[in-house]
């Protein structure tokens, strides 16, 4: 390389230091890159620690109004933060789901302990949001507890691949990590969320048909109840968990109950959840399906799958579209705008698809929090 | 904050380019500002495309409470902000100012900002 005006001895020197320059770049270049990433993903981690701290202390402001000293408090949230479940061995895959469910029974029981011990003096449904709390701490402790043990091992041994992992990954934990960071607030406060949007959906439209609170059948499995209610002639079961207090009960075996209990007189299983919305689409848009609407990790849907095929029962579902941060955050106006949609949508399935005489299970699926009978 | 960022990026950029094409006729000097125009056009550039990201974190949208009348007829309807206790469906004590019906909570959201796209 020659620069004009230059002579001698400097165009010289600057064709060592170009040179050097080159192949400092080439010998170092992924590792320059590699320094830079590792900045970024200590950024983000930093940002997932003050998320994590800051959880752990709302929970345990939360915990301590209900009876126990703060020191008590922590010292057990700390012991609880990292409880696990262990999944079952699926090499043999007979009863695979029945195992599953038990460990999830028991998973949730240790909760249920764990809670009333730490907040003696909290209501049931106000032990409910604490346990909904509890979980979102445990996810952000989790996140940040993972994306460290990768951080730090790919600083310990250099490895291209674990750090360009991570740093792939960050944008999208970041997104994941704060969705459950801002659901705090409601779960705190007792506000409905925008996975509620199913229970709404059933309540608003048995409401519509003469369900009242007092109508509501408590209890037919954990945590779910129904309004029997009367549409055009049909008799329709409209279940949903029981609120307003945060739980999602076990609606698939709730399903499966009720179809046990009228045996051969099933017509049609309708399921409402909110589900995922890919980027791009509308919030709040509802769409229409086959199949099972719930998000368990098994045990339940395979319960409604198994019921509906056994007895030869239409099963559809009707799903609301939003994303993670709407999912688990405060109900966004547009996810509540769609629920006439819905209920028409519901309506018109019942009238086509169904006849007089016909008794339907109308299933909503989510947690109540904030959403009252 | 953005725009200023920008703006001052643009400017650097600007006077980086400058600085490269104009730079000194001196033989010695020339090379320095070769390499300090193309530093401070990167540096501009730089300042110019990075984007802002959701570093000056806006507060939350506000919770608020829809309250309706239950009377069909009636159109009432009272939008006030979040109290600890309320729940959708909650039946509520107060009634209807225009026709004395009873009021029941229709809703509770909140209004979150369109992302751009
Ligand atoms: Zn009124």
């Amino acid at each position: 390389m020659q620069f004009p005006g230059l002579e001698g001895d400097y165009t010289g020197l600057i064709n060592i230091v170009f040179l050097v320059f080159i192949i400092m770049m080439s010998l170092y270049g992924a590792r320059i890159q590699m320094w830079q990433w590792l900045k970024q993903i200590e950024a983000g981690l930093i940002e997932l620690e003050h998320m994590k701290k800051e959880s752990t202390q709302r929970s345990i402001e939360t915990f301590k109004k209900f009876g126990r000293p703060e020191e008590e408090v922590e010292k057990e949230l700390a012991r609880w933060l990292d409880y696990f479940t262990i999944m079952p061995v699926d090499l043999d895959p007979a009863g695979v789901l029945k195992r599953l469910d038990h460990l999830l029974d028991e998973r949730r029981d240790r909760f249920q302990e764990f809670v009333s011990e730490l907040a003696p003096e909290g209501a049931l449904f106000e032990h409910q949001s604490l346990e909904n709390t509890l979980e979102v701490t445990q996810v952000l402790d989790l996140i940040f507890r993972i994306v460290r043990h990768f951080y730090l091992i790919g600083k310990k041994t250099g490895s291209q691949i674990m750090i360009m992992q991570i740093h792939m990954q960050l944008p999208d934990i970041m997104k994941l990590a704060k969705a459950y960071f801002d659901a705090l607030d409601a779960f705190a406060e007792g506000k409905p969320i925008g996975d509620g949007i199913g229970p709404l959906v059933v309540t608003r439209f048995a409401r519509e048909y003469g369900g009242t609170p007092e109508k509501y059948v408590h209890e037919i499995s954990k945590e779910v109840g129904y309004y029997p209610i009367e549409v055009e002639g049909r008799t329709v079961y409209a279940l949903r968990a029981t609120g307003p207090g945060g739980t999602v009960g076990k609606p698939g075996f709730a399903v499966k109950k009720l179809v046990d209990d009228n045996k051969g007189k099933i017509a049609r299983i309708i399921t409402i959840d909110a589900a995922l919305k890919l980027e791009g689409e509308d919030m709040g848009r509802v769409s229409e399906g086959t199949g099972a609407a719930i998000g368990d990790p098994g045990p339940e849907k395979y319960a409604m799958e198994q019921t509906a095929t056994e007895n030869d029962i239409g099963i559809e579902a009707i799903v609301i579209k939003e994303d993670e941060a709407a999912a688990v955050g405060v109900m966004d106006k547009k996810i509540l705008d769609a629920v006439p949609d819905v209920i028409d949508r519901i309506r018109t399935s019942i009238l086509k698809r169904t006849k007089p005489g016909d008794k339907i299970i109308l299933a909503g699926i989510g947690n109540t929090i904030g959403i009252g009978l | 904050m953005g725009l200023v960022s920008k703006f001052l990026g643009i400017i650097i950029a600007v006077s980086g380019i400058a600085i490269l094409f104009f730079g000194s006729s001196d033989p010695v000097w020339s090379f320095g500002y070769y390499i300090l125009g193309l530093i401070l056009m990167s540096v501009g550039l730089t300042l110019v495309t990075s984007r802002q990201d959701a570093k000056d974190k806006k507060p939350p949208p506000p919770t608020v409470t829809e309250i309706r009348c239950d009377n069909p007829e009636c159109t009432f309807k009272e939008i006030r902000d979040f109290q600890k206790g309320d729940y959708i469906l909650k039946p509520m004590d107060a009634q209807c100012p225009k026709c004395q019906s009873s009021m029941t909570i229709h809703g509770v959201y909140v209004v979150r900002e369109e992302e751009p796209e």
